[in-house]
């Protein structure tokens, strides 16, 4: 009887150490699209803003999320309550009033920003807030909702993008290391086919409903008029409000709590690209962003003893890079004034010499100069009128 | 000639231009313009990656008391037996040289290698310089012994970080060994340093940054500038001490109570620099109200403790609030700039955990060409990225200058080669140079593969083509050839006299019944 009492603490110890976070990743990134336009899609508005507000919540920075809005139901002459989104009926959280970053929104949402976006393939104009500047430490959280069907999603009601596309832009990022782990998450008709094209590793994709099945809204808001979020996105941040940054639930854990009651669609799973399995993933891998911090076991006191201050005596000396790059600029600072007075010794004579073309050091100074010259001028002058005194007495004379 | 045959040759005519013209024409404009990439070279190149490259890094040997005639082919004898003991990813060898007559050597650009007669044998790197002092004593001359010990001395200590990174076992993989520091940011050679202090509430605070950057960490800034060009902005950011608060109490936080508590997402936006890597130095004051933070350990001189996020930055977090209107003075910043130094070579990827800078010249020397190594690789594998996948997606159109741009990259690989392979060169100056081209290298390399026309028409499938064409071509298209078909038809009624008379007894019969009605 104690045995299997033993066994069981011993995996419960061994599952409780086994979860832990990757330490394959560094940063974390989320990428979260909203592909409809148009009031009465106002649910896909608020399924994405609730997204936002929890990988926030959690600790991904707003530089680290990319938001991909097409439309702007804040603002909507339609809604009542203007500047604010809500994804409850209760309407307890604004989604829209705290700060919101929206990197790309309205028309700037189509596919070709989309995969330039997963691609990184922009011109240079493009600004760092809108690009995402993944590595290979990088876990992205893709979230993606809209109207769909079988291996395409609607952009906009104007273009659509296949799963083909996804999935080659998914290649494109392994190829050039922009992406140590990938979660896709997609809410939308016939979801699941949307990362069935997959075949880039370390993706794990999950969509609310399989081929030939439609996913649905949760439930209407009388007041707004229109459906506020999506079964499967309500469900997940059922799931998600529990989830603090030191939390050890896994994905698995996400994914089971998903039921065909709950959803009323079957949701999928692929698993076969993603190398960890799902029960070993915690939720914050992707969710989050935990870093890790280390106390700095260095001895400190050597820096205090090292530190060089005004008046510091020569024989105080300690070695240490700062003071090694301080000695080494006054080196260089001595080399070079050294160098000034053998190599630059001519060119500071010619300065000089300028300087002694100075006028008020010449003879020819203004006080002596202007009088000679009225003086010699006067000269002239007094001549000249002699002469013509002269030329005038003498046609005088001819007259 | 007749009308009818007019009509035929326009027919032709049009079929003809539609054919002749319009084919080639429609093709021309509608082909994705792939340049022809190199890439059996660059296969090769990635297949066998560093064959060209033979890093030889010339030492000069002198000798304060004995003059050894030979002493050079004997070190150099013994440092190729060192170095052929290994297996390793990159050709890399010493080439001992002996100064010329009256040539002055420069210890802080080359590597210099003193034989000093003392009564022990040892060795010792300076710190200040990339000299190695090697100290013999009559016994070993006796024995020969000098040669040997020179050459482990430079192989396995003044190279030593060098040696062990491009050394490998049997069993490893091709290419460098990656250090093992999760620490350290990838290299960059632009990377920005944003300096903030951090208050738990709103009074006034000021501190000497200014002055104090300037005397500590300008000359280090300029030290490393080979390396690394720092931009540096400072910051007093108030109402946020990062969430310590929740801690205050807390005696001995293990590292995920820290890393859940501190949320450092209000100081993580790389978006404000141009910089493609940021590094941070927050000092970060509790606010009174919250009081002593408990788990810091902190003495009378040192008020503060030091923690290091890796590739974020470090966390200087004091023990006390600061009282009102305080003034943080060069004495308090001093400190923290050179505890900061020291975690900065790690952040750097320099030194690896253990914070050894106890040669900080050769070591950084060593990084400069071992960073111009992994450049080489890296901008390699950017290349073969991109031939692959021009292989895998022919929709992918491939410009021109992506094509330049390969040219030029793969110009600029041998160009760096040579460099690295001439064993007259080998000073600072050579260093610093390949470190430059090959930065040039990856970021070339990375300007072809992300050329921003490569995204077009990869996502455009082929029904589409037929949905834009087919409105545009196909009343085109039905025009001409039904209007051909159409004279060559009554090109065979015409020839037929007999069925043309019929037709115009039957046409004139039909006139006049229509006139009787």
């Amino acid at each position: 009887m104690r045995l299997p009492g033993y066994l069981s603490i011993i995996v419960a110890f061994l599952t409780i150490h086994v979860v832990n976070a990757n330490p394959g990743h560094t940063n974390n990134w989320a990428v979260l699209v909203c592909t409809s336009r148009f009031w009465f899609n106002y649910r896909h508005m608020a399924n994405v803003l609730s997204m936002y507000r929890t990988v926030k919540r959690l600790g991904i920075p707003d530089s680290q999320i990319i938001l991909m809005l097409s439309d702007d139901v804040a603002c909507n002459s339609r809604n009542l309550f203007p500047g604010s989104v809500f994804n409850n009926a209760d309407r307890a959280l604004d989604l829209y009033g705290e700060s919101v970053e929206v990197d790309y929104k309205g028309y700037e949402v189509t596919v070709e920003n989309f995969i330039r976006l997963l691609t990184d393939r922009w011109s240079d104009e493009q600004p760092k807030s809108k690009r995402l500047l993944t590595d290979e430490n990088s876990n992205i959280f893709i979230y993606m909702t809209g109207h769909g069907g079988a291996d395409f999603l609607k952009f906009q009601d104007a273009e659509e993008i296949s799963s083909h596309d996804i999935a080659d832009a998914f290649a494109q990022m392994h190829e050039k290391k922009r992406y140590n782990e990938i979660f896709f998450m997609v809410d939308t008709c016939q979801a699941n086919t949307m990362y069935s094209k997959f075949y880039s590793p370390n993706v794990l994709a999950v969509g609310s409903s399989k081929l030939d099945e439609s996913s649905y809204s949760h439930h209407s808001d009388v007041e707004v008029g229109v459906a506020v979020i999506d079964r499967f996105t309500y469900y997940t941040l059922e799931f998600m409000e529990k989830i603090e940054k030191n939390s050890s639930l896994s994905l698995q854990d996400l994914f089971d709590s998903y039921t065909f009651e709950k959803v009323h669609s079957h949701v999928g799973v692929k698993t076969d690209l993603f190398e960890r399995i799902p029960s070993q993933v915690l939720v914050t891998d992707f969710f989050g962003s935990v870093k890790h911090i280390f106390k700095d076991e260095h001895d400190q006191s050597e820096d205090f003893n090292a530190v060089i201050k005004d008046g510091h005596e020569q024989e105080d000396y300690v070695d240490h890079i700062v003071n090694l790059a301080i000695e080494k600029k006054r080196k260089s600072v001595a080399r070079s004034s050294n160098a000034t007075s053998v190599e630059q010794a001519p060119l500071i004579n010619s300065r000089e010499s300028l300087v002694s073309f100075d006028k008020s050091k010449t003879e020819f100074k203004w006080s002596v100069t202007v009088p000679r010259v009225i003086f010699f001028s006067l000269l002239i002058f007094i001549f000249y009128l002699q002469v013509q005194d002269k030329t005038q007495s003498q046609s005088t004379l001819r007259c | 000639m007749s009308q009818l045959g007019l009509r035929r040759v326009v027919a032709l005519w049009f079929v003809a231009v539609y054919i002749l013209v319009g084919i080639p024409l429609w093709y021309k404009l509608t082909t994705i313009y792939r340049a022809p990439l190199p890439s059996t070279y660059i296969r090769s190149i990635q297949e066998n990656m560093h064959s060209d490259v033979h890093v030889v890094v010339p030492v000069y040997v002198r000798s304060e008391t004995y003059k050894f005639p030979d002493i050079h082919d004997a070190i150099q004898a013994q440092v190729n037996a060192l170095i052929l003991s290994k297996a390793t990813a990159v050709n890399w060898s010493l080439q001992v040289l002996q100064p010329e007559q009256g040539q002055v050597l420069d210890p802080e650009s080359d590597h210099v290698l003193t034989l000093v007669l003392d009564d022990f044998t040892g060795y010792s790197v300076a710190y200040d310089s990339k000299e190695t002092f090697v100290f013999f004593d009559n016994e070993a001359v006796v024995s020969n012994d000098v040669p040997f010990f020179a050459a482990q001395t430079l192989v396995e200590h003044t190279f030593a970080t060098e040696w062990n990174h491009i050394s490998r076992g049997e069993d490893e993989n091709d290419g460098l060994r990656e250090p093992n520091s999760e620490m350290a940011i990838s290299y960059a050679p632009a990377v920005h340093l944003s300096i903030s202090l951090l208050t738990g509430d709103g009074r006034p605070v000021a501190w000497d940054i200014d002055s104090t950057l300037e005397q500590y960490f300008t000359p280090l800034r300029r030290f490393l500038s080979p390396l690394v060009n720092f931009t540096v902005d400072t910051s007093i950011v108030q109402f946020n001490d990062l969430n310590l608060e929740s801690l205050h109490q807390s005696q001995n936080p293990s590292w995920q109570d820290l890393a859940h508590t501190i949320d450092l997402s209000e100081l993580s936006s790389m978006n404000y620099y141009l910089e493609k890597n940021a590094l941070n130095l927050a000092i970060v004051f509790p606010s009174p109200e919250v009081g002593q933070l408990a788990f810091i350990n902190a003495t009378k001189e040192r008020p503060w403790q030091s923690f290091m996020v890796p590739q974020w930055g470090a966390l200087v977090v004091n023990k006390e609030a600061l009282p009102d209107n305080s003034r943080l003075t060069k004495d308090y910043l001093a400190p923290v700039i050179y505890s900061f130094a020291r975690e900065l070579f790690q952040f750097l990827g320099l030194t690896s955990e253990t914070a050894d800078l106890t040669t900080p010249y050769t070591t950084i020397d060593s990084f400069k060409r071992l960073t111009t190594l992994k450049s080489l690789e890296q901008g390699v594998e950017t290349l073969w990225s991109l031939v692959k996948l021009t292989e895998q997606f022919p929709q992918m159109s491939v410009p021109k200058q992506v094509l330049d741009d390969v040219v030029r990259a793969l110009d600029l690989r041998l160009q760096i080669i040579e460099l690295l392979n001439d064993p007259n060169q080998g000073g600072d100056v050579t260093w610093n140079k390949a470190l430059w081209l090959s930065n040039a290298f990856v970021e070339v390399c990375e300007k072809a593969f992300f050329h921003k026309e490569m995204v077009q028409q990869n996502f455009f499938p082929q029904e589409h083509k037929v949905a834009v064409y087919l409105p545009l071509l196909g009343p085109l298209s039905v025009i001409t050839f039904t209007g051909l078909i159409n004279a060559l038809r009554e090109k065979k009624e015409s020839t037929d006299p007999d069925k043309g008379q019929e037709s115009e007894e039957k046409r004139e019969k039909e006139a006049a019944e229509s006139k009787v009605t």
